[in-house]
């Protein structure tokens, strides 16, 4: 368990530099604009959270690679474990955007989903 | 026919400008790619939308958006793979030749809408020497090849300049199975958002070197390694300083320049400090008809600024005759957006972007009419990489003396 | 023959009494070993003598090694045993220029270069002068051959269908009281027949809207322009068309001679046996020489950087702009001085600069020649900014202890003829270089009875070029092949077309680079950074390369050699 923790606020883009500290059963958090802040710095300091972001390959030469993202986040520890299980996922249909690629990645109990409309690209014969 | 504005660039800005305008209006949409988007389209990463969606979604998810919203518009025409070469002023409208596969084609629009986006400057322009070798490239060109074509340039990299595509980068080619070095810095502090640094380098140990720069390339066919060196404060090498570092590819992310290659050939005036055209408040123009929208404008930070700026000029292209303007002027800022209010057609409300100097601890934002102040912000400490919008309710008259004023708190802490 | 003691003397007064002096080919031979490279070349430009062939500088620097002659990775043996009539070595313009002439006779030709394509080293680093030949030293191979190769572009220009532009040279004077030598001037011009005009300041303020200008200078008319990687590129394509085989990636890598005659020629790619052999190997020729028989010259290599600027800062000048440079009688004072020089596509380059240096092949730019040239060619047009450079880059020429071009039919190997030691004026200079040297080639291969080829064809059509075209031509090529149409790079407003074009053409080559050389992709302000992607899948769709293993250059130059997904990292 972290005692103090420094870090920037990602929730939005106005980074603002957080101070978390515990003090007994609960944790201050100083230099947030906002609610979300209190929130963020809380994970941070028991158990951190991410989105990941990536591509994974299709079979379409239109669109060799298709971006995906988590629906939510997840356990900040997992994503290079979601990066690398990426590598081997193919797209065998053209998917809408918001389509879920894969239901559980890596048991994080979090959807992948595709966010890109591939049927805009795939079928039209000049690629990006 | 004749258009009621004709629209150039189908990225972000330009697909908000022409959803925007008057729907019983025909618009035009011209794309030099193949698909709309724009930049969008590569940039897979999250945190798009979270002002104007409310939510965190990827560049290719909010372009979606747009482009099913224009593509349901009976009022937009859309040409992609379609270049223009020429732009004329006529009496009253413009005409715009562009070539594609089709053919050589001209459109006739009352309004211009210019949309072109920016590019990267590139290692040669920040004296970068040595080499020019296959591993050197703009960050933009990497996120290309990686997002879009699914080939990595990089398995042991540095990257140059911690602008937001360089951070991303950083993550990207990480995830991507490539080794970052590090992240150089010529700059004392970084040019990125803040979070940019949290997600993409802290999370994943990337190291930041400020005041570090990369001084030359080696390598005649590919990357071998870099020279990097201590950098004064003029952002030059510091002599004696020097480090060789064995790396296969250098990625540069050093600055973004508007493209204003066709405003430039219409005669428009642009501000050498935003290197975008002068505007008013809709985002027009030196020249009557002509708007300047998204990051030929001015580089902006968030895209959902660009959407929003991009909508303002949408919307007023075509309703306004007569015009006219006085001079915002500024002290302390490094730029301010727009340029110009047309005092003879305002609304409630005028919305400013700009961009401090220089980095400030507390510091106050005073807005004054002919001396006198009719609205003040404070900050907590404004960086100039991060780009504010302050929204002000005022009536300006011809003549009047607009000034913006950023002044440092004198109490501010060490 | 050249008088060695003295030569021995004059190393012994400047402080090189260990210097060995022996003749050699004709030429004076060094010997030995000094302490820094300044010094080398000392000795060797106090061994330049009158009835002497050269300098042979084997004056060593102590504990320097020298650099290996790069030689491509690709080693196979797909060309061995080739044997041609004559087999040119060196792919720059001199080479092409050569082969193509070559082509005019009766005769089996080959050209080996030993980089991925040709125009790489000097060709494209240049400024593309056609120059006039006002500074040259009067009766030299230098001012002979670049006058009538001046005098042949126009011709070739329309054989080629590669653009030139006679836009002349203004001189300008640096004070005054120059403008009093202009008689002088005129006069040497008059032995080359060089036209010279004189201009007041009025005039040349007509010429250069600069505000920098402070006094008149002089014109002079017959000086032109053109892209030099271009025009080698033309005299490749058209010496292919005639039959020639131009083999890249094919490094000489030893010669073969028995003292008389060269009998067979050592490649990375086979043994050739040529009947004859043309030296035209650049930087490099020297060696070549020694291989061939019959060295009797030294290349001490020459860097230049020169900057590109944006063609937005075209406006500064119509004409190349240079500097007056008063030079002793001797043509010494080896800088041409430079100036700034307006390209044939519309940006200007500031530039060259002058170092000599040991490396033959180094061609990265260091920032102290960088803003040595900028600082110095600026003040030709004191409004061009630093922000007008999109690029820059180094390039090494060729030059002899003699600073003169060696264009000769070997007197010693008997089926060896040099065009060697060529730096500038040699692409003005390169067209004239080819007819000699390829009509001594044909005499040797036919013992005297040339002939000629009726076949020869010397026309060569340049890849159509959309955005030069009037808008009813344009439309129709559309038609015919719709790639024309679409805009690959946007700075340079180049098509799909032109691309795939440039990659089906005769000596084409699959790589990002070759591409930008023939037809601009990627020369613009943005420098490929938006159309690299676009252009290495034209490149992987026409040529069946996979996208990871499309090149810049040559080979190890991958532009992005992984795959992101499936299989190896």
């Amino acid at each position: 368990m972290t005692e103090r923790l420094e870090t920037i606020c990602i929730v939005c883009p106005n980074g603002c530099r957080l101070v978390a500290e515990r003090k007994g059963d609960s944790i201050e958090v100083r230099g947030n604009k906002c609610p979300r802040g209190i929130a963020y710095a809380e994970a941070e300091m028991t158990a951190p959270k991410r989105s990941f972001t990536g591509t994974v390959a299709s079979v379409f030469r239109e669109m060799p690679v298709v971006p995906v993202r988590t629906a939510g986040e997840v356990p900040k520890d997992k994503i290079k474990e979601i990066a690398e299980h990426t590598r081997d996922i193919v797209l065998e249909r053209a998917y809408a955007t918001g389509e879920v690629a894969e239901e559980n990645v890596c048991g994080t109990g979090v959807k992948l989903i595709v966010t890109a409309d591939m049927r805009k690209v795939v079928g039209h014969t000049e690629g990006a | 026919m004749r258009y009621a504005a004709i629209v150039i660039g189908g990225g972000p800005a330009g697909m908000a400008a022409a959803c925007a305008a008057d729907g019983t209006k025909k618009v035009l949409i011209i794309e030099r790619e193949a698909r709309l988007g724009g930049i969008l389209k590569q940039c897979v990463h999250d945190g798009f939308g979270v002002i104007r969606f409310g939510e965190k979604l990827s560049g290719p998810e909010y372009a979606d958006r747009f482009i099913d919203e224009v593509y349901s518009r009976k009022n937009i025409d859309v040409k992609t793979l379609t270049f223009v070469t020429e732009i004329e002023k006529r009496d009253g409208y413009f005409r715009v030749t562009t070539t594609s596969g089709k053919g050589i084609e001209s459109y006739e629009g009352e309004n211009l809408i210019l949309a072109c986006g920016c590019r990267e400057r590139t290692a040669r322009q920040v004296n970068i020497h040595g080499t020019r070798p296959a591993g050197l490239m703009t960050a933009g060109t990497a996120q290309n090849l990686v997002n879009l074509q699914g080939v990595n340039p990089a398995g042991k990299c540095v990257i140059l300049g911690s602008g937001d595509i360089g951070l991303i980068m950083a993550r990207r080619l990480t995830l991507e199975g490539s080794k970052v070095i590090g992240v150089y810095e010529a700059k004392s502090a970084p040019s990125g958002l803040s979070r940019n640094l949290q997600q993409c380098l802290y999370d994943f140990g990337i190291p930041l070197h400020l005041k570090k720069t990369v001084t030359l390339v080696h390598g005649r066919d590919r990357v071998e390694g870099v020279t990097v060196a201590d950098a004064d404060d003029g952002m030059r090498p510091i002599e004696g300083t020097e480090e060789y570092i064995p790396c296969d590819a250098l990625i540069v992310s050093v600055g973004l320049i508007p493209e204003n290659e066709l405003a430039e050939k219409l005669g428009i005036i642009t501000d050498p400090k935003t290197k975008g055209p002068i505007v008013d408040q809709y985002m027009m123009t030196t020249l009557d008809g002509v708007y300047s929208v998204g990051n030929a404008l001015h580089v902006h930070d968030l895209v959902d600024y660009v959407s929003e700026v991009a909508e303002t000029a949408g919307k007023d292209a075509g309703r306004r005759k007569e015009r006219a303007t006085i001079e915002v002027g500024s002290r302390g800022l490094g730029y301010i957006v727009p340029q110009k209010v047309d005092v003879l057609n305002q609304e409630e409300y005028t919305v400013y972007y700009f961009r401090a100097a220089r980095e400030t601890g507390k510091a106050k934002l005073t807005v004054t009419v002919n001396g006198a102040e009719i609205y003040s912000k404070k900050y907590a400490s404004l960086r100039p990489p991060e780009a504010e919008r302050v929204r002000i309710k005022h009536l300006l008259k011809a003549g009047d003396e607009h000034m913006f004023v950023l002044e440092e708190e004198d109490d501010r802490k060490a | 023959m050249a008088d060695l003691k003295k030569i021995k003397k004059k190393l012994v007064k400047a402080g090189f009494p260990d210097i060995e002096v022996s003749g050699a080919n004709g030429g004076v031979k060094l010997t030995g070993e000094v302490g820094k490279y300044e010094d080398v070349l000392v000795c060797g430009a106090l061994a330049v003598a009158k009835d002497s062939r050269g300098v042979i500088n084997d004056v060593k620097v102590k504990g320097y090694v020298p650099e290996k002659m790069r030689v491509s990775a690709v080693k196979d043996d797909k060309y061995d045993g080739k044997s041609p009539d004559v087999l040119v070595i060196g792919g720059g313009i001199v080479g092409t220029a050569i082969a193509r002439e070559l082509t005019k006779y009766a005769l089996s030709v080959a050209l080996v270069e030993k980089e991925y394509d040709i125009a790489t080293g000097q060709s494209a680093r240049n400024d593309g002068m056609i120059h006039a030949g006002i500074d040259l030293k009067p009766a030299s191979n230098k001012v002979k051959y670049n006058c009538r190769g001046n005098a042949m572009y126009p011709k070739l220009s329309k054989e080629l269908d590669v653009p030139i532009e006679m836009c002349g040279q203004c001189v300008l004077y640096t004070a005054r009281w120059q403008k009093l030598l202009f008689p002088l001037i005129k006069m040497r011009g008059a032995k080359n027949g060089i036209p010279v005009e004189k201009l007041d300041k009025e005039g040349v303020k007509k010429l250069i809207p600069s505000p920098g200008i402070k006094y008149g200078g002089f014109m002079c008319p017959s000086a032109g322009i053109l892209s030099p990687y271009l025009m080698t590129v033309a005299f490749a394509e058209n010496a292919a068309k005639n039959g020639a085989e131009i083999y890249t990636d094919t490094a000489v890598t030893g010669i073969v001679n028995d003292g008389e005659k060269i009998t067979a020629v050592k490649t990375n790619r086979g043994t050739f046996y040529p009947k004859v052999v043309v030296n035209a190997a650049g930087v490099y020729s020297d060696v070549i020489a020694e291989w061939a028989g019959d060295r009797h010259f030294t290349i001490h290599p020459r860097r230049g950087v020169e900057a590109v600027l944006d063609k937005k800062a075209r406006k500064a000048t119509s004409t190349v702009i240079g500097k007056f440079v008063i030079k002793s009688s001797t043509g010494k004072g080896h800088t041409k001085g430079g100036g700034v020089i307006v390209t044939i596509d519309g940006n200007l380059i500031l530039g060259p600069s002058a170092k000599e240096t040991q490396e033959r092949e180094n061609e990265a730019t260091t920032a102290e020649e960088f803003d040595e040239v900028f600082s110095k060619q600026v003040k030709l047009a004191p409004e061009l900014k630093r922000s007008d450079v999109i690029t820059y880059f180094a390039g090494t020429r060729a030059a002899t202890y003699e600073e003169e071009f060696v264009v000769e039919k070997s007197p010693v190997i008997k089926n060896l003829v040099q065009a060697a030691g060529i730096q500038s004026p040699g692409v003005t200079a390169a067209p004239a270089i080819a007819e000699d040297v390829a009509k001594w080639a044909a005499e040797i291969v036919s013992d005297g009875k040339i002939k000629m080829n009726e076949n020869f064809d010397p026309i060569r059509k340049g890849i159509p070029i959309p955005r030069e075209m009037e808008p009813e031509a344009r439309k129709k090529l559309i038609e015919e092949n719709p790639d024309y149409g679409v805009v690959v790079c946007r700075c340079e407003e180049v098509t799909k077309g032109e691309i795939v074009e440039a990659l089906r053409r005769p000596a084409a080559v699959a790589a990002v680079d070759s591409v930008k050389r023939r037809v601009r992709a990627g020369m613009g302000r943005c420098q490929g950074g938006f159309c690299t992607p676009l252009v290495m899948k034209i490149i992987s769709e026409e040529c069946g390369i996979p996208l990871n293993e499309v090149r810049k250059k040559g080979a190890g130059s991958e532009i992005a050699p992984r795959r992101t997904k499936g299989g190896e990292r």
